[in-house]
């Protein structure tokens, strides 16, 4: 029974991962980066050890130097969260032959979910429905896909192998445009993978990504915590989540729980995971792929179930028998989680970098906020733009949703831009209200500026702001006006104010 | 002091005298302006309206998020907008315009070459930075002068990479 655990990430989940073995009574080990000397998990943990420079082929991806980590602390136990090295075989694999447990499936059951193709198979094999494509494992190869396509239907998608997150996906439409989609397609995926394979998959129109949480300990109990709605996406990256689907009704969540259930056994699964599904207007559900990890969106189904999903995961490894069964499990109230990153909704969600001044996190009833961010921290261009995750939990949708509302006008961040303003016009969206959208519901149907005509329109207000703004800053520039009580020049404040809006 | 606020083309009068009252569009009002705390959010109390505002500096002016809208104005005080007028310099924003690189980056595809007319909006440099491939729009309509940067050149911060006329 391991009492050290070796947290193989950062930012907020490195933090969130601290939390729970620090409610369990377990030491932690934090890894960091160059950028990340002062970052919050490295100061929550027990301890913690240079990884190297910033770019995370050098840090965070550098399974080996990890593991060395591990054996020098005296940890146990690997946790790698999500991204990362998290659905990497080869290291859940490098893990278990250093004597250390690894916090998640078997490296089997990450490999066989890894190639989306070998996943397709094995899943229809056991007689789950997948979305309709291409049949079989092996690597396929242009003339072959394109033999294929006809059968499986216009418009179809070119989807890599190795990995998702819309790198190496193309959607065709017709026969013709094929060849020169496949070619990019496997371009990218090689790229991002190293691995150029590809599989065809039918789309599904209007559908809806519902996936379900289950959780599998090492006594065959494989039990389903109800699902997550996470159709609202842009280029395939996940922006809100709520739980549960305003979509499902008590009978199809039970049968597509079962279903999910069914899935983790037949690769023999252990420990957290996810089940992902395409669902259609009419209610057909079809498995398009499973994550052998933790995922971002967690928390709302913590809100939903009441369940610690990170410490169950601690609980399922550390070899102890779930203490839910599936009777034990009901939904309660309604979550949502709004991921806001530092990007320009206005600007087509332009990635901003810079350092944060100020940081003021909502609170109240039922709002929850898993952030790795504070002022005085770097946003850098080496990882990704999540900055945080915002949780609202309501006794019903309507009251998650003002919640919501309420607490996006609290959050404060300044600094960097961020998309909050997108989420508060999502929440002020009729058709996000009514809950009828679906995974191509922002791209094609949302605009930032059809949402403004709906707001409250104070364009004078703005102008008089403005106005006074301009006139404040010509006025210290001049040295007419001193500003309160401070004693420092002028001059210096005007230096020290251009500096905080480079 | 007298000013010209312009919003998307509507013009607002404001002016400021020091007794703490303003003039907008020449109804009088009080008005009592602060920073919050040294940072880029300013409170207003209008009589006796309470706002709050984010306001920064922009490329094209100032942006004033306010109330969870976004506005882009441009503020002149009247001296400088009569010899603007005067000097026939036209309602467009006149000066070339440099896009520099928001964060650093790798260059992955230049649209656009010199000489060439580019409208408000279209893409001028597809830039992948944060494992994301972003594309840098033009900001008004105008005329490629200058093109810094060619595919696969990393590029800093700042960096300008493409100029319009």
């Amino acid at each position: 029974m391991f009492d050290k655990i070796l947290i193989a990430n950062r930012g907020e989940i490195a933090v969130r991962i601290i939390r729970a073995c620090r409610e369990l009574g377990v030491a932690t080990v934090a890894v960091f980066s160059d950028v990340d000397r002062q970052a919050l998990h490295v100061r929550y943990a027990d301890e913690a050890y240079y990884l190297g420079p910033a770019p995370s082929r050098q840090s965070y991806l550098r399974g080996d130097a990890i593991i060395e980590i591990a054996l020098r602390s005296g940890a146990k136990a690997i946790h790698p969260g999500y991204g990362f090295l998290a659905e990497r075989d080869d290291f859940a694999r490098a893990v278990e032959e250093a004597g250390l447990s690894y916090i998640g499936p078997r490296p089997s059951a990450i490999a066989a979910m890894g190639d989306k193709a070998i996943a397709r198979a094995t899943v229809a094999a056991a007689g789950v429905p997948v979305v309709p494509g291409t049949e079989g494992e092996g690597d396929l190869r242009d003339h072959e896909l394109l033999k294929l396509a006809p059968d499986i239907g216009f418009p179809l998608l070119i989807k890599a192998t190795a990995g998702g997150g819309g790198k190496g996906m193309r959607e065709v439409r017709s026969l013709d445009e094929m060849p020169g989609l496949l070619e990019s397609a496997r371009r990218e995926a090689e790229s991002a993978f190293g691995d150029g394979n590809v599989y065809l998959e039918k789309v599904i129109e209007k559908a809806r990504h519902i996936e379900f949480q289950i959780l599998a300990d090492d006594h065959g109990t494989v039990i389903h915590l109800g699902e997550r709605e996470c159709s609202l996406q842009r280029r395939h990256q996940k922006l809100l989540e709520e739980a549960p689907s305003p979509f499902l009704d008590e009978k199809l969540r039970a049968e597509m729980g079962e279903v999910a259930c069914k899935t983790a056994r037949a690769v023999d699964y252990r420990n957290a995971g996810t089940i992902e599904f395409l669902v259609d207007q009419d209610h057909n559900y079809y498995f398009l792929e499973m994550n052998t990890r933790l995922q971002v969106e967690h928390p709302i189904t913590e809100m939903v179930t009441g369940v610690d999903i990170v410490k169950e995961q601690i609980r399922i490894a550390r070899g102890r028998k779930l203490r839910y069964a599936q009777e034990d499990i009901r939904i309660n109230g309604w979550a949502i989680e709004c991921r806001i990153n530092a990007e320009d909704p206005y600007n087509n969600f332009l990635p901003s970098t810079g350092r944060i001044s100020l940081s003021i996190v909502p609170t109240g009833p039922g709002v929850r906020v898993d952030t790795g961010i504070f002022p005085g921290c770097e946003i850098s261009p080496y990882y990704d733009s999540l900055l945080s995750k915002l949780i609202c939990w309501g006794e019903t949708r309507g009251e998650a949703i003002l919640r919501m509302r309420r607490a996006l006008e609290e959050y404060r961040i300044l600094g960097v831009t961020t998309n909050t303003a997108f989420h508060q016009n999502i929440m002020g969206s009729h058709r996000y209200i009514a809950g009828v959208f679906d995974t191509r519901f922002v791209e094609e149907r949302f605009s930032m500026d059809e949402m403004e005509e709906e707001k409250e329109d104070l364009p004078d207000i703005a102008a008089v702001l403005a106005t006074l703004f301009a006139h404040r800053q010509t006025q210290e520039a001049a040295n007419i006006v001193q500003r309160g009580a401070r004693d420092t020049s002028n001059w210096k404040w005007v230096g020290r104010y251009e500096r905080i809006h480079r | 002091m007298k000013y010209i606020a312009t919003i998307d083309e509507q013009t607002y009068e404001i002016e400021i005298n020091e007794a703490g009252e303003i003039l907008l569009n020449g109804e009088r009002l009080s008005a009592d302006f602060m920073a919050v705390a040294e940072h880029s959010v300013y409170s207003l109390l209008l009589d006796d309206d309470s706002f709050e505002a984010h306001i920064a500096p922009h490329d094209l002016g100032l942006e004033v998020l306010l109330r969870g809208r976004r506005y882009m104005v441009t503020v002149e005080d009247e001296r400088a907008r009569i010899l603007r007028k005067a000097g026939g310099a036209g309602v467009t924003p006149t000066g070339e315009y440099q896009l520099k690189a928001p964060m650093p980056g790798l260059i992955v595809a230049v649209p656009v070459e010199e000489g060439q007319s580019v409208s408000r909006g279209s893409d001028l440099i597809i830039l992948e930075s944060m494992k994301m491939q972003n594309e840098l729009k033009a900001p008004r309509d105008g005329v490629v002068s200058r093109v810094r940067v060619q595919v696969g050149d990393s590029v800093q911060q700042n960096a300008v990479l493409v100029v319009i006329s």
